[in-house]
């Protein structure tokens, strides 16, 4: 057991921090007290820093070299993360493209498809989106409705997906549709790649509680799909999928990353705030703050431990949806200590609102309450990855499932 | 970075899960409870090896890490063995510059208690050398023990009066604390491995037994509690290991590192002895059943070298101070 960089890691990240120097002046920072930049707004240059970064060879560390990536470890592509995080350059626009869509078309798309999309995924010449819940399929993904109809060459799409992160910026996006209602659920479903710019596709922002608008309501209306955009065989989209969400819960959360802000935001805003609270509320908060690190400690060092095993090996199995569960668990404790530091400031920030001044910027831990409920849905709520956890980690028995094996147009729907 | 155990620890906790099974079980716990002696016993430990693991080889002991130590201390916690290894790290750290008396730790000739204050000492029950910080300075001598009901008999507790204490290490806080910080990350291994063995046996149960037509595991209300007490024994896990890392190899690190481990080791041990009880319904708070074994270990443990309280405060102090900057 060794935390320490071995001496090859111990080079790479000189040679990262290196490469983010030299190229400092062409990158977007977020400036002090900002953590949460909007990418609607940062579009443009988001993408010309992930270009930068693609170029240095900093993007896709961890990808095959034949798709564009480094061939690195994961090691490495951590240590960059790190690296990044450190010099406070902003999360990269194509976070679901790197994390979630690149790894379905690396694993289930065709030569063509990998030539066709991973480079410049990688650059953000295409930013992408991830096309799977619907109004009434949220945690029974499989219920969908969005239906794909063969005809001719071509695949015709009509339906409508919803909570669709970066739609509104995005170029491509993997889209999973209902091709053979006469099937059970699972066994009915295609995934596609689709032109987000495409005749009938219509992208409507959805604003979420916080004020920002991050996602989307996404409308196909005969949009018209080539057969050759199809991933994966007719039929075989549950398969697809979930190699999809698999990356997903490992990319959010299950490398003990931070969700939400961090335990050092916290500790700084500790440092600032402790001593002008009275006693009594100063004995709270300081309970709020301890606990919270300890959770964020906890969750830091178990995303640790299933970055060794990956690297040594294993696949990311079931087990990182604790990450995302502990991960979650440990946002909102960070979320509420700094609301307890903040007192009044966390209901009625003056001055501290969406420009983010003031180093302790108020706003900035406002608008991170008002995101935490979405971090315990989006990717899985908390309750599926309960069952996800207990079924296949620990061998519980499954929920009863009635729809399982029902032919979709027989009544899954009711 | 690997953050994982090396092969020679994974052997270590094999053997030590052979060793403390064939010696220890809730079983003896219980019959602890009843004036039974607490398995497998001092001098079974220093057979063994593993009340000397941490002290040197010149002096009898192993010469291995706390990690190494961590490891077999989660064996213990699964079936509630003792005397406690927290003591023996502890007693290990102290009399780093005491040959004779770290011999005896090792061999088991003599049998050491650490005392805190007039706190209720863990292992006091048939010690015969006691260890405290008076005025500053570390003391050695012997004691009388007040024992009254234990909550849980095989922590030995009781309460310790100093006989002709002498000074064994003058200006000693820095090795106290230091002292201190260790046993905090063997206790919060031992009970790493009560919590988990706690959720294994709440788990084999919701899958047996059957309500309603269903396995009970089947329920959310029953699975989700179990998925959140394992949850947290991962948890657990990750800052047990990283604390006892800390203890051998970033010292600097220990004090946040070990204060964390016990904070959340007492939290996370009470609510999967909960739970345990809880799935088992109304079989689960019986005597004859082991679920108050592990509710009885945790309601000690939680309490004992300060309680989560305590340590989030110190936590949030060391926060403070910038250990995470």
């Amino acid at each position: 057991m060794d935390f320490d960089d071995t001496p090859d890691e111990a080079a790479y990240r000189a040679r990262v921090r290196d490469l983010l120097a030299e190229h400092a002046a062409d990158l977007v920072h977020l400036d002090a007290g900002e953590e949460a930049g909007d990418a609607a707004e940062q579009e443009q240059a988001l993408r010309r820093t992930q270009r930068v970064l693609a170029d240095a060879g900093l993007v896709g560390v961890a990808w095959a070299a034949e798709h564009g990536g480094q061939a690195g470890s994961l090691a490495q592509q951590a240590i960059v993360g790190q690296e990044l995080a450190r010099a406070r350059v902003p999360a990269l626009i194509n976070h679901i493209g790197l994390g979630m869509c690149g790894p379905t078309v690396v694993a289930h798309g065709t030569p063509a498809q990998h030539e066709r999309y991973l480079a410049r995924l990688l650059r953000a010449d295409d930013v992408w989106c991830q096309l799977f819940s619907e109004p009434a399929s949220g945690s029974d993904l499989a219920a969908l409705r969005t239906t794909a109809v063969r005809d001719g060459e071509d695949w015709v799409v009509n339906g409508q997906k919803v909570w669709t992160t970066l739609a509104h910026v995005a170029d491509f996006g993997i889209l999973l549709t209902r091709t053979d209602p006469g099937k059970p659920k699972h066994a009915g479903l295609t995934m596609f790649v689709v032109d987000m710019h495409a005749p009938g596709v219509t992208v409507r922002p959805l604003r979420q509680m916080g004020g920002q608008s991050d996602f989307n309501e996404v409308f196909f209306d005969d949009v018209r799909i080539l057969d050759s955009e199809r991933l994966g065989e007719p039929g075989e989209g549950w398969r697809v999928a979930l190699t999809t969400l698999l990356n997903e819960r490992v990319a959010v959360g299950g490398g003990g990353n931070d969700l939400g802000l961090s335990v050092e935001s916290l500790a700084r805003l500790a440092a600032a705030k402790l001593p002008g609270l009275t006693p009594e509320r100063r004995v709270l908060a300081r309970q709020a703050v301890g606990r919270a690190a300890v959770a964020a400690l906890g969750n830091r060092y178990t995303g640790y431990r299933r970055l060794t095993a990956i690297s040594q090996g294993g696949l990311p199995g079931p087990e990182a949806s604790a990450g995302k569960l502990a991960g979650t668990a440990a946002s909102r404790l960070v979320s509420d200590a700094g609301v307890r530091l903040l007192g009044d400031d966390a209901v009625f920030a003056v001055g501290t609102g969406d420009d983010g001044t003031g180093e302790d910027g108020a706003g900035r831990w406002q608008r991170n309450q008002a995101w935490l409920p979405g971090i315990a849905i989006a990717g899985g709520t908390d309750e599926v990855l309960r069952n996800i956890i207990g079924e296949r980690v620990l061998g519980l028995p499954p929920e009863p499932r009635e729809d399982k094996h029902r032919p979709f147009d027989a009544g899954s729907r009711a | 970075m690997n953050f994982d155990l090396d092969q020679d620890q994974l052997d270590a906790a094999a053997g030590a899960r052979r060793f403390f099974t064939d010696q220890a079980s809730p079983a003896a716990a219980r019959a602890a409870l009843e004036e039974g002696p607490v398995q497998p016993g001092r001098q079974a430990l220093a057979d063994i090896g593993f009340l000397g693991i941490t002290v040197a080889e010149s002096t009898g002991g192993g010469g291995g890490a706390l990690l190494d130590l961590a490891v077999v201390a989660e064996q213990a916690g699964a079936v509630l063995a003792g005397p406690s290894l927290v003591t023996a790290a502890r007693a290990a750290v102290l009399l780093a510059e005491e040959p004779e008396l770290a011999a005896a730790l090792a061999d088991g000739s003599r049998a050491f208690c650490v005392v805190d204050g007039s706190s209720p000492a863990l292992d006091a029950v048939g010690a015969d050398t006691f260890l405290a910080l008076v005025d500053g300075d570390l003391v050695v001598g012997g004691g009388t023990v007040v024992t009254g009901q234990p909550m849980d008999a095989t922590r030995g507790l009781g309460v310790v009066t100093l006989t002709d204490p002498r000074v064994l290490v003058p200006d000693a806080a820095a090795l106290w604390a230091r002292a201190r910080d260790v046993a905090l990350v063997v206790l919060a291994a031992e009970d790493l491995g009560t919590a988990g063995r706690a959720v294994e046996v709440g788990v084999a149960y919701a899958k047996e037994r059957h309500a309603f037509g269903r396995a009970i595991g089947s329920y959310q209300a029953v699975k989700h509690s179990l998925v959140d007490a394992w949850v947290g024994v991962e948890q657990l896990r990750s800052l047990v290991w990283w604390s006892a890392w800390a203890a051998d190899r970033a010292p600097d690190e220990l004090p946040l590192a070990a204060a964390a481990a016990k904070a959340f080791a007492a939290e996370t041990l009470e609510r999967a002895a909960e739970t345990c009880i809880q799935v088992h319904g109304g079989t689960g708070f019986t005597w004859e059943h082991d679920a108050h074994l592990y509710w009885r270990r945790a309601k000690v443990d939680r309490l004992l070298l300060g309680d989560a309280a305590e340590h989030h405060d110190v936590v949030a102090g060391l926060v403070l101070a910038g250990a995470l900057s």
